[in-house]
């Protein structure tokens, strides 16, 4: 990452120095941004939402004692405030198994205009909107790139072993999706 | 192998982060609704990889900042309203106290009758002036209060 050492430039936010904190918002702007975007459909609230993101940092700074990575810390804000958003998706068993009645009886050869046409890009920002809060995260964290594994472990409580496993689920959900209620 | 064991694989098959094995290519091979199934997941998987991640819009910094400001300034105002009433509390208490000893020294007898309280106006410096150690200490613990708001004032205005 370019810029001020992280330590350093948490220190100096914690002194008071605003310049050190616009830096901040700087360089996690991006991502935080568009975490939100991804998952909030409204651009304006998306854009209250991120910096409302930056708020919390600025408040917690004092009581960041650097046990996780600042990114970390950012991407578990981020995740909280879009759980508190959307409370009916805020929580995804981790180790629920896929329920295998959603799955829809396609056949083969059956109309697949779902994933054919051009509109796809469109139904595919609704479907993730419809996945909870968690694996949004994950899929348009990973997605981004910029977010490691590592990171979005942590962010999330998620074992790291199990984040992949996780993202393979999210995007089954997708498909699914994509298949029954979003053709 | 059955459709539905090759089923919740799909999705590492199509981003290649799982190896689907011999049994699972050949089933792959030859049936048309795991192949459909692998054609959907990869699709979507190349259209997240394609997206563009949106851009905060230009004056979002600034925005932050000036959320940052107004948040501080409203902490201020809690601080500087907390402390005024102290102040307040602080002068209602040095005045109860005078009044308390104007009580003791039976200077509030003389309501009410306009002439008999000038009269006692007269004599009050007087009598007040052996408390004249009471009432400077009274002073000094205003001044101070107001010097440690005035201290905080500053302070709190970086
Ligand atoms: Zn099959």
């Amino acid at each position: 990452m370019r810029g001020t050492p992280e330590h350093e430039l948490v220190e100096r936010c914690r002194n008071g120095d605003e310049t050190a904190f616009r830096e901040l918002v700087e360089q996690y702007k991006g991502l935080v941004f568009a975490i939100m975007a991804r998952s909030v459909a409204e651009p304006a609230r998306a854009e209250e939402l991120a910096q409302e993101a930056f708020l919390r940092v600025h408040q917690g700074l004092p009581y960041f004692r650097g046990e996780a990575r600042l990114s970390t810390w950012i991407y578990r804000i981020v995740a909280n405030l879009l759980a508190q958003e959307r409370p009916d998706l805020a929580t995804v068993s981790l180790d629920a198994t896929f329920d295998d009645s959603d799955e829809p009886r396609v056949q083969p050869g059956a109309d697949d205009r779902a994933f054919g046409d051009m509109m796809l890009r469109d139904r595919l920002d609704k479907a993730i909107r419809r996945l909870p809060v968690p694996y949004q995260v994950l899929v348009n964290g990973h997605y981004l790139k910029g977010l490691r594994y590592e990171d979005l472990a942590e962010a999330l409580n998620m074992p790291m072993g199990t984040v992949k496993t996780h993202l393979h689920r999210a995007k089954r959900q997708l498909r699914h999706l994509l298949e029954t209620e979003f053709r | 192998m059955r459709c539905e064991e090759l089923e919740p694989i799909i999705e590492g098959l199509a981003d290649g982060t799982a190896d689907p094995g011999a049994e699972a290519r050949a089933h792959l091979a030859g049936c048309a609704l795991c192949t459909r199934r692998g054609s959907q997941a990869r699709a979507i998987h190349e259209l997240l990889v394609r997206r563009e991640a949106p851009a905060p819009p230009p004056g979002f910094t600034a925005g932050v900042m000036a959320r940052v400001q107004r948040q501080r300034w409203r902490a201020e105002r809690a601080v500087d309203l907390g402390f005024n009433l102290a102040v307040a509390a602080g002068v209602l208490l040095i005045v109860a106290g005078g009044v308390g000893l104007a009580w003791s020294l039976g200077l509030l007898r003389i309501q009410a009758n306009l002439a008999v309280l000038l009269e006692a106006g007269a004599r009050l410096g007087g009598r007040v002036a052996p408390q004249a150690q009471t009432i400077g200490v009274a002073g000094l613990l205003l001044t101070m209060a107001l010097g440690l708001w005035w201290w905080a004032e500053a302070d709190s205005s970086f």
